[in-house]
């Protein structure tokens, strides 16, 4: 098995205020990682430290990302080179139309595989076909971009954007936050629909009920910093009957 | 070499009462003369440029020869006619001289050179001079005191003028420090409509000098539509000042959009009169510049009569050393009851060193309006940045996104597409 992600010994500091602690962990292709923890872990940490939010300082530990130095890499770089963050709160853009916002992500993909751009009729079919899986319809990509959208179209959107990009790694920060069950099928039956067994995903939660819809092949406990305790999908079903505070304390 | 004020040798010396206007307008400025920092209204925009004592006054063309060669402007690289993308009458003006012109206009539609209509249209004399007030405006002032080269435009009662009417100030400057006035008059009669458009830019010359001074003074007569557009894109180096001046009659409305994104120091002061019940305008501007320029938004809206609108949506972003300066006056007479008038300005400043400066003045002298100014300035969202580029779009282009999608709403203001989309090209 080849190795996706692999994260060594990572230490990041948001300000002054270390959060991240020594952090390890290897993502093979097609592999499904939940990484699961308690409000304050540092779960939207780790994620913006694999995206390149400005803002949080990695002061010691490597990340390679198919083999390469992922560290060096400028956010546009990483999401280019095939990582996708299915953000807990997308952020809203007043003024850009969803579908000019999509059409520029797609293009810049592809200019990066020296692709062609893509033309507005080939796009919007793209985005009709996937769209339609999702039940997002024309009007809604016609808006801004998650402007005024419900909590669930905002994650619709997000899982439309993963379709279309076909990341490698995707991180699913908090993916169910704000879901209905039924807006939480829908989103987790796109993301299944990526997993090729080539694809591989990160899943970050604090909840095991999203590990219903999209089963991990590991589960991680992660708190204060590191990771506790790694096992298989039984361990996230184990914390929902104990809670957190037995695994932390085992430390 | 010479400042501002020279003698110049302009036509129409023989017709007292157009001697008399310059004459006025001559003393006028003498008095006020630049504006120095003491000048409240000009607080903000310093106009240093103007003290300069190498102005050039253009001399009027031999022929209509264009540098290049050609007998008429031509789409040569010599930018002695730059189309702009529109179905449009248009009308050229060099360095402040008019060029010849194929237009057919439709009955009902006058369109003469303003020292034609002085010699002989009534109406011009009617309106040229008395609708903008020059004690209160030292540039327009020194236009008066040049007045000569312009256009005047009549639209007579309940004629609509089927397409927009593009003005197109080309400045070739050269070496020397060019200064030039225009001055344009427009009477629309009771229920006539039209679109105007003005569109100021250079010879291709970027670091030229020069000074385009413009005053337009405006009628809207009962239930007449005028929509005025504007696009300021002149040389970096150069300052740029205009004045509208607006009387707007009952049910009368009058939409004013400018662009601002050129010149060194720009000034764009729009003065409207709403004057009997039922006038409405709408006064919207976007600027966007960097570098060391300062452009100036100035209004001064006057309610005279009850039941006026007026509302206003001015949005810019200032990058580099460069400065905003937004000025809004909305005046509200003692029994102008039922009024609304609402302001609001937005600036998005792109660097540490950008500065904007805002200073709304609502002066109400009567019960039972509703007035209501906002002003707010704010850098790009990092989030909203940062959103972009996690979806693999370069931070550049994630930036120029997110600062045209500032800009759309006061583009959305604009009510003729093509228009609009022209104008968005030249952000």
């Amino acid at each position: 098995m080849k190795p996706l992600l692999e994260i060594e010994d990572l230490h990041a500091r948001v300000g002054d205020k270390e959060i991240i602690k020594g952090f390890n962990l290897t993502i093979n292709e097609g592999e499904v990682h939940a990484v699961m923890g308690p409000n304050g872990a540092g779960k939207s940490t780790l994620s913006y430290v694999l995206t390149g939010k400005p803002g949080y300082e990695i002061t010691s530990g490597t990340i390679r990302f198919k083999g390469k130095d992922l560290i060096a890499m400028s956010a546009e770089e990483r999401a280019r080179e095939g990582i996708f963050l299915c953000m807990q709160y997308p952020v809203e853009i007043p003024g850009v139309p969803t579908a000019t916002f999509l059409k520029h992500a797609v293009n810049a993909a592809r200019k990066h595989q020296n692709l062609p751009e893509m033309d507005t009729f080939e796009f919007l079919k793209l985005v009709r076909e996937e769209g339609r899986k999702l039940g997002i319809d024309n009007e809604m990509i016609k808006r801004p971009v998650n402007v005024g959208f419900s909590g669930g179209e905002k994650k619709r959107l997000e899982t439309l954007q993963m379709s279309i990009l076909k990341p490698e790694l995707s991180i699913l920060d908090e993916a169910d936050s704000g879901l209905d069950i039924d807006a939480l099928k829908v989103v987790a039956g796109g993301v299944n629909a990526l997993r090729d067994g080539q694809r591989s995903m990160l899943v970050i939660t604090h909840y095991q009920r999203l590990l219903n819809y999209i089963v991990p092949d590991y589960v991680h406990i992660f708190a204060d910093g590191h990771i506790v305790k790694s096992g298989d999908k039984n361990l996230a079903l184990e914390l929902e009957e104990k809670g957190y505070a037995d695994f932390v304390r085992e430390k | 070499m010479a400042g501002l004020l020279q003698n110049a040798s302009l036509w129409g010396d023989d017709i007292p009462w157009l001697c008399a206007l310059r004459e006025k307008g001559t003393d006028v400025f003498t008095r006020l003369g630049v504006p120095g920092a003491k000048v409240e209204d000009w607080k903000y925009t310093k106009p240093r440029l103007l003290n300069a004592d190498d102005f050039v006054l253009p001399e009027a063309p031999a022929q209509h020869s264009c540098s290049c060669g050609c007998e008429d402007y031509c789409d040569e690289g010599c930018g002695c006619r730059r189309n702009i993308p529109l179905d449009a009458y248009q009308i050229h003006f060099k360095n402040g001289f008019r060029h010849p012109e194929h237009n057919h206009f439709p009955e009902g539609v006058t369109v003469l050179p303003l020292d034609e209509a002085i010699a002989g249209n009534e109406d011009c004399r009617r309106y040229l001079g008395k609708i903008a007030d020059i004690e209160t405006a030292p540039f327009a002032a020194l236009n008066t005191a040049y007045l000569e080269n312009g256009v005047f435009i009549n639209i007579a009662r309940g004629i609509k003028l089927d397409k927009p009417l593009v003005i197109i100030c080309h400045t070739c400057a050269g070496e020397r420090n060019l200064f030039y006035n225009l001055r344009n008059l427009v009477v629309m009669e009771s229920g006539s409509e039209a679109e105007i458009v003005e569109y100021f830019h250079y010879d291709g010359i970027e670091k030229s000098r020069y000074f385009v001074n413009v005053v337009n003074e405006i009628a809207v007569g009962k239930n007449a539509v005028l929509k005025h557009y504007k696009c300021q894109d002149d040389a970096y180096k150069a300052a740029h000042v205009s004045l509208s001046a607006v009387q707007i009659k009952a049910g009368g409305r009058y939409q004013n959009f400018c662009l601002q994104k050129g010149a060194d120091m720009g000034r764009n002061e729009v003065r409207v009169k709403l004057q009997d019940k039922g006038a409405e305008a709408r006064v919207d501007a976007a600027y966007k510049m960097s570098g060391w320029a300062t452009l100036d938004t100035t209004t001064v809206i006057e309610h005279l009569s009850p039941e006026t609108y007026s509302e206003q949506l001015v949005k810019g972003v200032v990058d580099g050393e460069a400065k905003g300066v937004f000025q809004g006056k909305i005046h509200i007479a003692p029994h102008a009851v039922h009024t609304e008038g609402r302001q609001l300005h937005k600036a998005l400043l792109l660097s540490d060193t950008a500065e904007i400066d805002c200073k709304p003045e609502l002066e109400i002298f009567a019960d039972d309006v509703k007035c209501s100014h906002g002003a707010a300035s704010g850098e790009l969202d990092e989030e909203q940045l940062f959103y972009m580029r996690s979806r693999g779009i370069d931070e550049d282009e994630a930036r120029r996104i997110l600062v045209e999608a500032f800009l759309d709403d006061v583009l959305l203001k604009v009510d003729s597409e093509p228009v609009r989309n022209w104008l968005k090209t030249m952000l």
